[in-house]
């Protein structure tokens, strides 16, 4: 849930929300249209978003297992995915606890973080792309979020 | 060329079944906990677990720990078999062909969610026969009395059990090392039983979890030392 309005809720149990918080309220409210119309733009271009994705890096990799990119395809269109939801719910913590830190030594596993990298790389021009700049903003931390958690090296045991 | 409509066909990309906003659920009505399955969950106060110790350590006395970790072995058995239900409907495939760090970040997930602590598997000794478990903020530490020996025998008889069934090996579970001993995480090495004899000699000689590993595979350890000399 929105952490902000979660908040609200909290205070609303002992008594009426005063005239701030209704303000904050309303401003919750815009914000939460603004951000549906980036996650329905994220998914109905996400097939066309990866395709090109997808072309690029086989031309970045070509002598790569299609397996090793396909997989790096699919943690980064979750990754994706799982992202949108929590821009939708202005939740940071989502993207965290439902997905990355059950991916993040997945993905160190393997040794794919040149590959994720890359994909990165290739990926973020094709989101600015279908978002306006403002949607791009609102969505950009979670890109980073996603970034940080994937492609930073674990520490050395 | 790589067909990403293929890709998300299903659109089924799964995460992280035991996140826990989704996986502790509950029939509030009827005054039950569940997982996102309908299982029901429970929870156990500190203080019950701290009677139950309390409690065998009255009547049976030395004989508790015995008793904590054959009750743990048979909740393993049951825990395992709800894993491994839960594993293969979540991901749609069987856990056999999951990789195995896959398998083990949906246990460490499966551990913490629980409210266990954080569950880790050191898999550098599985070449010699044994895996090393280690986990932090265990309550079965936390309840227990403070003593000289580990007392988390209920989490070792649940980690023999579920790795015996995992593996398709009889099990053993011995704890090197006790949060209700001053130390900052619980170490646990799996083996077969005979070759965990010198690990049960080890305990019993009150010696630490390093020179256990080193009675029970001294070249590795040898050669581990080396490494690091090495890198550093």
């Amino acid at each position: 849930m929105y952490p902000e309005l979660q908040t609200l809720l909290y205070a609303a149990e002992e008594r009426y929300l005063q005239d701030g918080d209704i303000e904050a309220f309303r401003q919750l409210l815009q914000s939460f249209q603004e951000r549906m119309q980036a996650y329905e733009a994220l998914r109905d271009n996400e097939a066309t978003i990866f395709q090109r994705v997808a072309n690029q890096l086989l031309e970045a990799y070509p002598k790569e297992q299609p397996e090793r990119l396909e997989r790096a395809l699919k943690h980064w269109i979750a990754a994706t995915r799982f992202a949108s939801m929590a821009m939708l719910l202005n939740n940071a913590e989502y993207l965290e606890r439902h997905l990355l830190e059950w991916l993040t030594e997945q993905v160190s596993a393997h040794q794919m973080q040149s590959i994720e990298s890359t994909l990165h790389q290739l990926l973020e021009p094709r989101l600015r792309k279908v978002l306006s700049r403002e949607q791009w903003e609102t969505f950009q931390p979670y890109v980073e979020q996603i970034q940080a958690a994937l492609l930073t090296p674990a520490p050395v045991a | 060329m790589i067909a990403v409509a293929d890709l998300i066909k299903d659109s089924y990309l799964p995460g992280n079944y035991y996140a826990p906003d989704v996986y502790v659920q509950g029939d509030f009505e009827a005054g039950l906990i569940e997982n996102r399955q309908g299982h029901r969950l429970l929870a156990l106060p500190e203080a019950l677990l701290e009677a139950v110790y309390a409690g065998l350590e009255d009547e049976i006395g030395p004989a508790a720990g015995l008793v904590l970790f054959r009750c743990g072995h048979w909740w393993g058995k049951s825990f395992y078999r709800r894993f491994i239900e839960e594993m293969n409907e979540y991901y749609h495939k069987p856990v056999a062909e999951m990789e195995m760090v896959e398998l083990l970040q949906c246990m460490k997930q499966c551990w913490k969610t629980h409210g266990w602590g954080t569950f880790d598997l050191d898999l550098s000794y599985f070449q010699s026969g044994f895996l090393v478990a280690q986990t932090q903020n265990s309550t079965f530490a936390k309840s227990a009395k403070q003593d000289d020996r580990p007392q988390c025998f209920a989490e070792a008889g649940i980690l023999s059990a579920f790795f015996s069934q995992l593996t398709g090996r009889s099990l053993h579970c011995v704890q090197t090392q006790c949060e209700s001993m001053g130390a900052d995480s619980n170490y646990f090495i799996l083996g077969l039983p005979e070759r965990l004899m010198p690990a049960e000699a080890g305990v019993e000689e009150k010696e630490g979890h390093a020179a256990i590993m080193t009675r029970l595979c001294p070249q590795q350890v040898e050669n581990a030392e080396d490494a690091s000399e090495a890198l550093f």
